[in-house]
């Protein structure tokens, strides 16, 4: 990865996390302390004290373990997107499964880490989500192109009313498609004459998307579930 | 209480028609006027003779009525005029002069009409007001609804109003004929046309409508039966509707009596008539009565012949003095018999046969004053209430076809709820049954997957952890090399995991997650990946058991190049063949002996492969390229057959 550790000026970017795996939270802590560039501002081990530290000043990068022992990560995702609304929120998790990233993503998360990655592979993931991009494997494309499935190929259009089809532009698609076939963000950015970064800030783009339409459709179904219970 | 519109309208409807009909009822009522009583004058005391004449004589324009040679006989009106001597047998003519006087009556002022109910006779009538001639009936001789229609003479126009003192009555009649006079009225317009009316209306009118009725809802069995040809008891019943109004025809009908094939049918209707209920009863009752049964026929057939006009063995002429009478005889014993026999065979098998049966005899109870008047054991001014034994018939078989229709309505209803309770029924044990075939696929399932899982636990996770406890143990191996197992561990973990999410039958999805798995420490080991894939058609036997089996394979294969081949990059390119996709893995790594490895023991992965790749029908080949090894797994684009595992 080129990291680009230019020892010009660049603000310095703010870590929190909320994990309570302390071997994790070291890892990390160290990975972030060996960054000349991060800053670990807070650290939390409950979803109690994870929702207190948002009270706190906004930190660049929000790191936030699903499994938390009074709680689900997903109540700290939502309550930060809406108090360090600046903030990019990344879940750490063991496999990156479809499951939980996905439900993160809806929540608001922009990224996910997985937990064995090694500490350069650490912080180039945080860089990279402060910088405005996200990851992504073929498993949540996949799943994505399934959520926003465009009519007319498919015969029985998906029910689900709110997911507009329009959501996602012809390049969006693209750079999903080239995920699911198991090509790297600097393979497609060649392949489509991008940057990589670009290729990377496409995906936080769709995610956010995801975010939106889920919204939608948490209304949606809601109001289904209120004229129709059980 | 709260207002339902809704329910009040038919009730209203109800109300509004009862209503209507009460009214029109009542203003026909009404329409009469004046008190009949005190209306008219009651005339019952008379005078009568009787003289032979030679033949049917016009009647002369003015009678001096003390200049008539018999003498006079006292009699009270109603009567039937009986002379004690007899008369030539030969059926000569004879006229019977009746003389009534209004002496000591109070004839009410003003206009006056004369009112009678019956002059029963064979021949003429004449009525003479104070010796002038007034009015004249039946002068061609008897009409067939003439001992049903009553006698309304106008007196206004006559003798200038004078009160009128003397009433003279000149009946010409056969011989043998007994003449039948009833009493008279002599009263204002209004009472008299009152009288007439209600008169008529009881004894013609009334009987003709309800007989009409009957023959319309006759035609409408017929229809039915018509759709229905197995339903006999529709067919019989317009039969009945049928030969009762020929038989009532002589009620109505205005017309001389002449042709005798009209008294003909009329009186054998009702013996068709008798025998037509008779097999309704028995439809009803499902006794065979045979003896009942050829008596009726046999007697019916018998007196339909003989009566046939062309051969004239009995005259079926109304005013026949002997026959007729005693063919209606025959007739009330045939409809009492059937209604006593049948009846008592339905008594307690059916209520309609019970129903019939008092119709039959209520019919036999109206046609005995028929009999009697026509025998003159009634007084001449009584009710033919034979009339109505149509109306009775048709009642009785009307509640019938009511109490059907009522009960075929509720028959289908009951059908109805019953088959959607059926219906109901079946679909909760359908639900039931299939709830329980998805619980138990579900089961299978799921018991298939735990299977799959424990497998490959058992000879992946399992096998490698061990050996790292083993190696710690021992303590000849450092930690980067335990550090090493347990990644290998946790990417065979992702692995397992990744093979159960849905990949919509695309291999190439399935390389690309495990591309995405393996790719950091490909990056580790400094080993460049070049990854050239094509679009593939889809494999639509790719599930997750396979697609383990597939990842599994792969693995082992680039795990193989990072502990062996020494290579600097490795190439993943896909082809697609008529019936299968390749997928080769290339290295440029130092190569292999591919026969040696196989046949060695060692050679454990090797044969894990080629194992794997035959449970899910492909193969793996390996071989030497320039400068390193090309693995290649060939995948069938059809899975004949399913091997377990």
């Amino acid at each position: 990865m080129n990291t680009a550790r230019h020892d010009a000026d660049p603000p310095l970017i703010h870590v929190a996390i909320v994990e309570d795996d302390p071997s994790f939270c070291m890892a990390l802590s160290q990975a972030v302390h060996a960054a000349a560039d991060m800053l670990l501002v807070g650290v939390a081990s409950s979803r109690i004290e994870g929702l207190a530290l948002l009270q706190g000043p906004p930190a660049d990068v929000l790191l936030v373990d699903l499994g938390l022992p009074d709680g689900s990560g997903i109540d700290v995702i939502r309550a930060a997107v809406q108090q360090w609304p600046s903030c990019s929120i990344m879940v750490s998790t063991n496999f990156g499964d479809e499951t939980h990233v996905m439900r993160s993503i809806e929540a608001g998360a922009a990224g996910y880490l997985l937990k064995d990655s090694s500490p350069v592979r650490m912080v180039d993931e945080i860089r990279s989500l402060a910088s405005g991009g996200s990851p992504i494997s073929p498993i949540i494309a996949r799943q994505i192109l399934a959520r926003f499935r465009q009519p007319g190929p498919d015969p029985q259009p998906v029910a689900q009313a709110p997911a507009a089809p329009d959501l996602l532009s012809p390049r969006e698609r693209e750079v999903l498609d080239l995920i699911t076939k198991g090509f790297t963000a600097q393979e497609i950015a060649k392949l489509m004459q991008l940057s990589p970064f670009t290729v990377r800030s496409f995906v936080r783009r769709i995610y956010n998307k995801l975010q939106v339409s889920s919204k939608a459709e948490a209304i949606y179904e809601a109001r289904t579930l209120g004229l129709l219970p059980d | 209480m709260r207002f339902r519109p809704a329910a009040l309208v038919p009730y209203a409807v109800l109300a509004a028609s009862t209503l209507l009909l009460v009214a029109v009822g009542a203003w026909y009522a009404r329409a009469g006027g004046d008190d009949p009583a005190t209306a008219g004058a009651h005339l019952t005391r008379a005078e009568w003779q009787v003289v032979d004449t030679q033949g049917f004589r016009a009647p002369p324009s003015t009678v001096d009525s003390a200049s008539l040679p018999g003498t006079w006989q006292p009699v009270v009106l109603p009567d039937a005029l009986h002379d004690a001597k007899s008369g030539p047998a030969d059926g000569g003519v004879r006229t019977s002069w009746v003389k009534l006087s209004t002496q000591g009556l109070a004839i009410p002022p003003g206009p006056l009409l004369l009112y009678g109910a019956r002059i029963h006779t064979d021949g003429t009538i004449a009525i003479y007001v104070n010796g002038q001639l007034v009015h004249r009936a039946q002068a061609q001789g008897p009409l067939w609804n003439s001992l049903f229609t009553p006698l309304l003479v106008d007196l206004t126009e006559h003798e200038g109003g004078a009160v009128p003192k003397e009433i003279l009555l000149r009946i010409e009649h056969t011989s043998s004929f007994r003449v039948g006079v009833s009493s008279l009225w002599l009263g204002s317009p209004d009472a008299m046309r009152e009288r007439y009316y209600v008169r008529l209306w009881l004894q013609q009118e009334m009987p003709a409508t309800l007989n009409t009725a009957f023959l319309a809802v006759g035609f409408f069995a017929l229809f039915i039966w018509f759709k229905r040809r197995h339903e006999t008891s529709y067919l019989l019943f317009f039969y009945l509707a049928a030969t009762s109004f020929a038989a009532h025809m002589h009620y109505y009908a205005n017309l001389p009596i002449a042709s005798g094939w009209f008294a003909w049918m009329t009186l054998n209707a009702l013996f068709w008539l008798i025998v037509a209920i008779h097999f309704f009863l028995r439809q009803l009752h499902g006794r065979r009565l045979l003896w009942l049964t050829r008596g009726l026929v046999g007697i019916s057939a018998t007196i339909t012949v003989l009566t046939l006009p062309s051969i004239q063995v009995l005259s079926v002429m109304p005013n026949a003095p002997i026959v007729a009478p005693s063919i209606y005889a025959i007739i009330l014993l045939a409809a009492l018999t059937v209604s006593i026999v049948d009846g008592v065979a339905a008594w307690n098998r059916s209520r309609e046969g019970r129903l019939l049966m008092l119709c039959l005899g209520v019919c036999v109870l109206l046609g005995i004053p028929d009999w009697m008047l026509h025998n003159h054991v009634m007084n001449p001014e009584g009710w033919f209430t034979g009339a109505y034994t149509n109306a009775v018939t048709f009642g009785a078989f009307g509640l019938l076809m009511y109490r059907r229709y009522i009960n075929a309505i509720g028959e289908v209803e009951r059908i109805n709820a019953s088959l959607a309770q059926r219906l109901q029924q079946r679909e909760s044990e359908l639900a039931l049954s299939h709830r329980r075939l998805l619980e138990a696929e579900l089961r299978q399932t799921i018991s298939d997957e735990r299977q799959r899982l424990m497998q490959d636990m058992h000879d992946g996770l399992g096998s490698s952890l061990i050996s790292a406890i083993r190696s710690v143990q021992g303590g000849g191996v450092d930690s980067g090399q335990v550090s090493q197992i347990l990644k290998d561990c946790l990417d065979d973990l992702k692995l397992t995991i990744d093979s159960m999410e849905p990949v919509d039958a695309d291999l190439l999805l399935l390389l690309a997650m495990l591309r995405f798995r393996l790719e950091p420490r490909l990056k580790t080991a400094g080993i460049a990946l070049s990854w050239e894939v094509q679009d593939l058609p889809a494999l639509s036997w790719l599930d997750p058991s396979s697609a383990l089996h597939i990842l599994r394979i792969a693995q082992e294969s680039i795990a193989n190049i990072l502990r062996h081949a020494q290579a600097s990059e490795i190439r993943v390119r896909t082809t697609v063949a008529t019936d299968a996709i390749e997928v080769h893995i290339e290295d440029n790594g130092r190569g292999f002996d591919i026969e040696r490895a196989l046949a060695a023991a060692t050679g454990r992965g090797l044969h894990n492969q080629q194992r794997r790749a035959a449970a899910i029908g492909g193969t793996v080949t390996w071989q030497a390229i320039d400068g390193g090894v090309r693995f290649t797994l060939r995948l069938p684009l059809e899975r004949q057959v399913v091997p377990a595992g």
